[in-house]
């Protein structure tokens, strides 16, 4: 999960693997705050697959490449994924 | 699933990473919390387990405490009137996200290297020109977190 300076150097950084998705800096600090603005919160829970998936959704970020692994919806059961 | 004592450890582990400016050790956890040293290792490992934090591999010593970072990287976020470590690109935007506050991040092109600042206020990069790129998917980002 790194920055670039243009889809050039996203290409040449690549040498020949096949790319994962790109998406702008404005896009990322909207995500960013979205998933990350309760992490020191005194009451934080974890939330479930579902929930971090409709994160993603919000701001755009649909499709196969973003679709999280499916597993309990369950709140708490974190084993998909908190990150 | 996470037990409240576990979110008890985990919040205090969090807040203590903010208060210190770096992971803090069991024992400084165990003082917090007056519990002993032996229940936060433990409670540690099935946070690990869990994904609520990252511990090195082979010793019960926070790695991550997303989307801090308690070892050096490429990410360095200062926010808060403190410099920070980030895990990635997300993170680094992640720790302003987290303190509530302005920041910036200083990081490089991953391909050339060039020197790379990113100022964040009201949530959003006043230069949003650069571009991030997310190489694994997904379904795929706990198969190796580190790499991810």
């Amino acid at each position: 999960m790194n920055l670039f300076r243009s889809e050039e150097h996203i290409e040449r950084w690549l040498g020949g693997r096949p790319p994962g998705a790109t998406i702008g800096a404005g896009t990322l600090s909207e995500l960013a705050h979205a998933w990350w603005s309760d992490r020191l919160a005194a009451d934080w829970q974890p939330r479930t697959r579902d929930e971090n998936q409709a994160i993603l959704d919000a701001v755009g970020l649909t499709g196969r490449f973003w679709q999280l692994p499916r597993g309990s919806s369950r709140r708490g059961e974190t084993s998909t994924g908190v990150l | 699933m996470m037990n409240d004592a576990d979110l008890r450890v985990r919040r205090a582990t969090y807040r203590l990473f903010v208060e210190l400016g770096r992971a803090p050790t069991v024992d400084e956890t165990s003082n917090a919390l007056d519990a002993p040293a032996a229940d936060i290792g433990a409670a540690w490992h099935r946070l690990h387990d869990e994904h609520a934090l990252v511990l090195q591999r082979s010793a019960t010593e926070i790695r991550m405490a997303n989307p801090f970072s308690a070892v050096p990287t490429a990410y360095r976020v200062n926010a808060d009137d403190r410099w920070w470590y980030a895990n990635c690109a997300w993170d680094a935007f992640g720790i302003c996200a987290a303190l509530g506050a302005h920041g910036t991040v200083e990081s490089s092109c991953a391909d050339c290297g060039e020197p790379l600042t990113v100022h964040v206020a009201g949530q959003r990069p006043i230069d949003d020109e650069l571009l991030f790129h997310c190489l694994v998917p997904a379904s795929a980002w706990w198969d190796d977190i580190v790499f991810t």
